[in-house]
This record gives structure tokens, C-alpha cells and sequence, in this order.
């Protein structure tokens, strides 16, 4: 008898599990069918595989970098001059395609490198940011009341200075460092995604199933977690995607703006861009506008790919 | 609820707002080190001791007491102008001198860029919207996309090079000046009066601060033709920052309306296709468009930091970039929370206009 129970039990679960694969392919389906998201999606992932194989092991993407360059001129008579700062050209291999930047770095496998930091950063921030924003926003939605209104007081307060400036303000006063720096993103991140996860919880729980789950006996905790958050997550994860490259370009601008140190040894295209930007005016436009096009690319892509999920993600254009 | 009474609950909800901002620069300047703030008032060459020095900072700072006390303590002297006092290569001084100095600047380059992008982003949106799918259409959002997606620094470095004086040799495009507010050059020699500040090295005219207004009062027109060819650049690269957002929103907008009822109800009647898109679809399709004006005005501020670095206008970005790398905790916070109180009153302008143009939110 208990066998037939398990049994039965086992098929459920597997009948779930099916429509869940199916759900999930057939939403693969619609962003294979809608062109311009696919592109952004095998860009996205080209990039992400990139940075992965980085970890996994450097020398597999045979990456320069400044220690390389550095091990290289030894022994011969060095002075940083733009002299070493050459145009793309095809003679060298494919480490000189793209040209060479200060102290004759290559710069493609630098951006190559730099993927790995730049990556791991911004999905750090944007990721803790969202978690740290749905969990206090769900939460402050589902309960309502003063939670909600002193939730909103916060969110408005983080809202009424311009992200960029806030972040400069708080990393200021717990320190300049690179780290620091992405710990001041995180905290002005969060309040987007508190927003967003709120307005959506305010949407989602009085609906029927809430209130079925309710009646089975189901925890405010439980509801939150296991029926308030998967209906929230599908347009959290638009915005997350929107993000990841914003928060890219504007570790760049700090960096510009040198208020971020810049670590000569870390591969990081704003620290690839700011000492491009010194060769700028003697006509060397390679070494700022090509790490520049690179990060364009990928924050066109990913928006591309932001913007199909969200058509694809949309309950309304499924059916 | 008719729009006085509106306005006059928005400017209500104006004030814990408010209170939170000042709140958060106070947690701010509280949560450093307490001997870095006293540190700031030590001073090593005299001949009180250092313990009386301390004492004195202390009570002067009101550290002595609890500290929702001492907030009250900070707001008043917020009231009273006393916003510290900041030593930098770039400014030295009261800070709310040099906020009073070098925000209308930064005022300056950001109406400009409002006003000039709205001028063409509504006939341009106009234009995409009402042809959804055509060559216009896709090159507008390819452009809107490559815009957003540049980093804001990089625009700015590429329009100083192709449109900039001087930043290659025999440009013939290289018309504007890249830095600066005008052409020191033309400064006549004994410095009139009206160009001169105590406090920081760059010129700033009297009386409005803006050098265009100043110099057209003092009758040198010289100057503030130069003036006005220096804001250019910065004043384009802002305004396509912002540009490709309203566009995107104006064209959504745009396609949205162009489906509902009443415009075939329009066209069914007979009314001209161009006064059905300019009367009917854009002005309903501007009021979404407002919403995000708010939005596109925060990361205004933001870049305006930015490019004042890049094109080396003293303005706010300066003062408050110049103020965190000379770790002057008064001058950071002063210039943070102007902005925020800019950025406050820009909301509360666009939530009226929002409410003026679409009555339905005010219920």
C-alpha cells in the first residue's frame, strides 16, 4: 500500500516537474523565435562564458596582463611612452589584433581578462541588490500596514538623490576602495527592486490562490516564499538583466571621475578606458573606444535581452 | 480633488521626505570615526594642548550630547547656513558659499539640456511613433540604443574629439571649446570686479554666477558669446543621455494610442491624419512620458558630474568631486544633498505637471 502511495506520489511530482520543463522550454521557444532577443541572448552568454573560462583557467584565453607586460620589457631599457600604445593590426597574432595600450598590454586579451572582474562585480551588486530589495519588499507588501509605509519612507529617501552621487557619498565616508565601492552600490541598488517587488506583491496577494493557500493552512512565511516570490521573480530578473550592464558602465565612470583607485594589475575595462582616454589626443583612439565599443556591445545586448524577456516573460503575450 | 488641494498634499509629503534626506547625511557624517570629524579641528601648531583643542571641537560639534539630539543640532545649523566649511585645490571656503557659487553652473548646463531635448525628442518620437516599423523607426531606436548604452565619459571624449578646438590639429569641424566656462583670454586686465571670488581659483562672475548672463550685463559681449560656445558640447552630451529615453517612452507611447477607439473614432469623421497624430495620439501619449521625465532628470545628475570632469566646468560635479578627493566630509555631503534637494523639487514639479495634464491621478 505504501509503495503505491510513494508511487503516486513520485508521478506528481514528475508531471510537475514536465511542466515546469515544459514551461521552460517553450520559453526558450519564443526567444529563439523573436530574433533581436536571441542575438542579445548569445551575446549575454558569449560574454558569461568568456568570464567563466577565465576562471576556470586563465591561461586557456592566453591573457596578458600588466605583470605579463611588465615581465616581458625586463631587462630592456623601459619608459611608459605612447610609443608602446600601437594601432589594431593583423601582423602579430590574434593578441595584437585589437592593438596595445599602456605599457604595450595587448588590449584584446585584456578585455578578455577583464570580463571575469567586471562581470563578477556588477552580478555581485545587481544580484545582492535584488535579493537584499524582493525579500523587504515582498515582505513589507504582504504585511502592509506601518511596515509597508516606513518601507516607502526609506525607498523614497534613496530615491531623492541621484544613485550615482549617493553611492560617492557613502563610499566616501566608509572608505575609497574598490570594494567599498561596490558595497555602496549594493546599498543603492536594493530600493529599486523593494519597489518593484512590492508593487508586484500588491498586485499578487489578494489573488484567489493566496487566499486558497490561506485556507489550507499555509504560513504568511510560506506564502511569501513559495507563492508570492516565483510570481514576483519573472519581472525582477528584466530588470536584473537591464542592470547588470548599467552597473558596469558606471563602476567605469567612477574610475573616470578617479575616485575609485585604480589597481595598474587588475584587468577592468574602466581602468583599460582611463588610460586610454591620456593617448586620446595624440590621435591613439584605440586604446578608449575599443574597450568602450566592447562594453557597449555587451549593455546593448543585454538590454536587447531585457527587453525580449520581458515580452516573452509577459503572461498576456504567452497565450 | 482640484489641483490647489493636490498641490498642497504633494508639498505636505514634501516634508518627511526631506527629513529623510537630511537624516541620511547626518547617519552619513555620524557614522565616521568620531576622531576623524574632531581631527578636522586640531590644529597641531598651536599652543593649546590638544585635549583642550578636543574639548572645544566637542562642544562646538555638539558631540556631548545623545545623538538624535545632535541631529537637531545639524538641522539648525542647516538652517542657519552654517553647511562647514571645505579646503580643496579647487575651492576653498564656507561650502554653502561655494554651492552659491558653482550650482548655477551646474543649474545651467541641466535646463539647457531639458529644454533642448525636449525640442527634439517630441517632434522626433512624433515622427517614429507614427511609423512604427519603418527605416526612421528602427535607425531611431538603433541610435537611442547605442546612445544609452555608451558610457556617458566616453560620448563626451568622442564629441571633444570631433567637434573640439584644438583636440586634433586641422579639425575642420572643431569649432567648441572642450574645458572651461569661457575664453580667459579675453579677461580685460585689471580683472574687473565682477570676475573675481575670493575663494577658488576658477573665475566666477557676479552677480548671477553664470558668466553668459554676467558678462551680456556688464555689456562684454565678447565674453559671453565665448561663454555660450563653451556650454555646447557639455550641454549636447547631456541632452543625449536623456534624448534616447523619452523617445523610447514617446514611441511606446505613440503605438500604444494609435490602436485605441477614439482615433478611429477621429478618422472615421474625417479629421486630417496629421492633426489626428499631433493632437490626439501625442498629447495622450506625453503623459506617460512625463512620468519617466523624473527618472531621466536623476541620471541627468548623475552625468552632469561626470561630464563637468570631462569638460572642466565648475559646477556642483566638481566642486563635490574635488570635496571627496581632498576628504572634505562637509563639502561631499553639502553637494549631496543639494542634489538631492534638486532632485526632490524636480519630482514634486513633475508630479504637479503629471497631475495638471491627467486628472485622473488626482482622485
Amino acid at each position: 500500500m505504501a509503495e503505491v502511495e510513494a508511487f503516486k506520489i513520485r508521478r506528481k511530482e514528475e508531471k510537475k516537474r514536465s511542466a515546469r520543463m515544459e514551461d521552460f522550454l517553450f520559453t526558450l521557444k519564443l526567444i529563439f523565435h523573436n530574433r533581436i532577443a536571441f542575438a542579445g541572448l548569445v551575446i549575454t552568454l558569449a560574454y558569461f562564458i568568456i568570464a567563466i573560462i577565465d576562471y576556470a583557467d586563465p591561461r586557456w584565453l592566453g591573457v596578458s596582463n600588466l605583470s605579463d607586460a611588465l615581465a616581458f620589457l625586463h631587462g630592456k631599457a623601459y619608459y611608459p611612452s605612447a610609443t608602446l600604445v600601437t594601432p589594431p593590426t593583423l601582423a602579430h597574432g590574434w593578441y595584437y589584433w585589437l592593438g596595445t595600450t599602456e605599457y604595450g598590454i595587448p588590449i584584446l586579451p585584456d578585455m578578455l581578462a577583464a570580463l571575469k572582474v567586471d562581470l563578477t562585480l556588477s552580478v555581485e551588486i545587481v544580484l545582492s541588490g535584488a535579493l537584499i530589495g524582493l525579500i523587504l519588499g515582498t515582505v513589507s507588501a504582504y504585511y502592509g500596514g506601518l511596515i509597508d509605509e516606513a518601507m516607502m519612507r526609506i525607498t523614497d529617501i534613496f530615491f531623492s538623490i541621484p544613485a550615482l552621487i549617493l553611492a560617492l557619498a557613502i563610499a566616501f565616508i566608509i572608505g575609497l576602495t574598490f570594494t567599498n565601492i561596490a558595497l555602496a552600490f549594493i546599498i543603492v541598488w536594493w530600493p529599486i527592486y523593494a519597489r518593484l517587488g512590492r508593487s508586484l506583491t500588491l498586485s499578487i496577494k489578494n489573488m484567489n490562490f493566496i487566499e486558497a493557500a490561506n485556507a489550507a493552512g499555509s504560513s504568511s512565511a510560506r506564502n511569501i516564499f513559495y507563492h508570492v516570490i516565483p510570481g514576483v521573480l519573472s519581472p525582477l530578473f528584466v530588470q536584473f538583466s537591464l542592470d547588470i550592464g548599467t552597473v558596469v558602465q558606471l563602476f567605469a565612470a567612477l574610475e573616470f571621475l578617479g575616485v575609485v583607485p585604480v589597481d595598474p594589475f587588475l584587468p577592468e575595462l574602466g581602468r583599460m578606458m582611463v588610460w586610454g582616454e591620456t593617448y586620446l589626443i595624440y590621435g591613439k583612439w584605440w586604446a578608449v573606444i575599443i574597450p568602450a565599443i566592447f562594453l557597449m556591445i555587451f549593455t546593448i545586448s543585454v538590454s536587447l535581452l531585457g527587453d525580449g524577456l520581458r515580452d516573452v516573460l509577459d503572461p498576456r503575450q504567452r497565450r | 480633488m482640484e489641483l490647489r488641494y493636490f498641490i498642497i498634499r504633494r508639498i505636505l509629503l514634501l516634508i518627511p521626505t526631506l527629513i529623510g534626506l537630511t537624516l541620511l547625511t547626518f547617519i552619513l557624517v555620524r557614522a565616521l570615526p568620531t576622531s576623524l570629524l574632531l581631527s578636522q579641528y586640531v590644529n597641531p601648531h598651536s599652543t593649546l594642548p590638544r585635549s583642550v583643542q578636543i574639548a572645544h571641537a566637542k562642544a562646538l560639534l555638539g558631540l556631548n550630547y545623545p545623538v538624535p539630539v545632535q541631529y537637531f543640532f545639524y538641522l539648525s545649523a542647516l538652517f542657519h547656513g552654517e553647511w562647514g566649511f571645505m579646503v580643496s585645490n579647487f575651492y576653498t571656503g564656507p561650502v554653502l558659499t561655494g554651492i552659491e557659487e558653482f550650482f548655477p553652473n551646474t543649474l545651467q548646463l541641466t535646463i539647457f539640456a531639458v529644454i533642448l531635448s525636449i525640442i527634439i525628442s517630441i517632434p522626433l518620437g512624433t515622427y517614429i511613433g507614427s511609423r512604427p516599423n519603418s527605416v526612421a523607426d528602427h535607425a531611431g531606436r538603433i541610435f537611442s540604443l547605442a546612445v544609452y548604452a555608451m558610457p556617458a565619459f566616453v560620448l563626451a571624449l568622442v564629441l571633444q574629439i570631433v567637434l573640439g578646438r584644438g583636440a586634433i590639429t586641422g579639425n575642420p569641424l572643431g569649432v567648441f571649446p572642450i574645458s572651461g566656462t569661457f575664453n580667459y583670454a579675453l579677461v580685460p586686465f585689471p580683472v574687473p570686479s565682477w570676475l573675481t571670488s575670493p575663494n577658488t581659483s576658477a573665475l566666477v562672475s557676479h552677480p548671477t554666477h553664470l558668466i553668459i548672463f554676467d558678462a551680456l550685463i556688464h555689456h562684454n559681449y565678447a565674453i559671453a558669446y565665448s561663454g555660450l560656445l563653451h556650454i555646447v558640447l557639455p550641454v549636447i552630451t547631456l541632452t543625449l543621455g536623456i534624448l534616447a529615453g523619452i523617445v523610447r517612452f514617446l514611441r511606446a507611447g505613440m503605438m500604444d494610442n494609435m490602436r485605441q477607439e477614439y482615433v478611429k473614432t477621429a478618422r472615421a469623421k474625417g479629421v486630417p491624419e496629421n492633426v489626428i497624430i499631433k493632437r490626439h495620439i501625442r498629447k495622450n501619449a506625453l503623459i506617460p512620458t512625463v512620468t519617466v521625465l523624473g527618472l531621466l532628470f536623476a541620471s541627468l545628475l548623475g552625468g552632469v558630474v561626470l561630464i563637468e570632469d570631462v569638460f572642466d566646468y565648475p559646477g556642483m560635479g566638481l566642486l563635490g568631486i574635488n570635496a571627496i578627493t581632498s576628504y572634505s566630509i562637509y563639502g561631499v555631503m553639502g553637494v549631496t544633498l543639494v542634489f538631492g534637494l534638486v532632485l526632490v523639487f524636480a519630482n514634486l514639479i513633475v508630479d504637479v505637471v503629471y497631475a495638471f495634464l491627467d486628472p485622473r491621478i488626482r482622485y
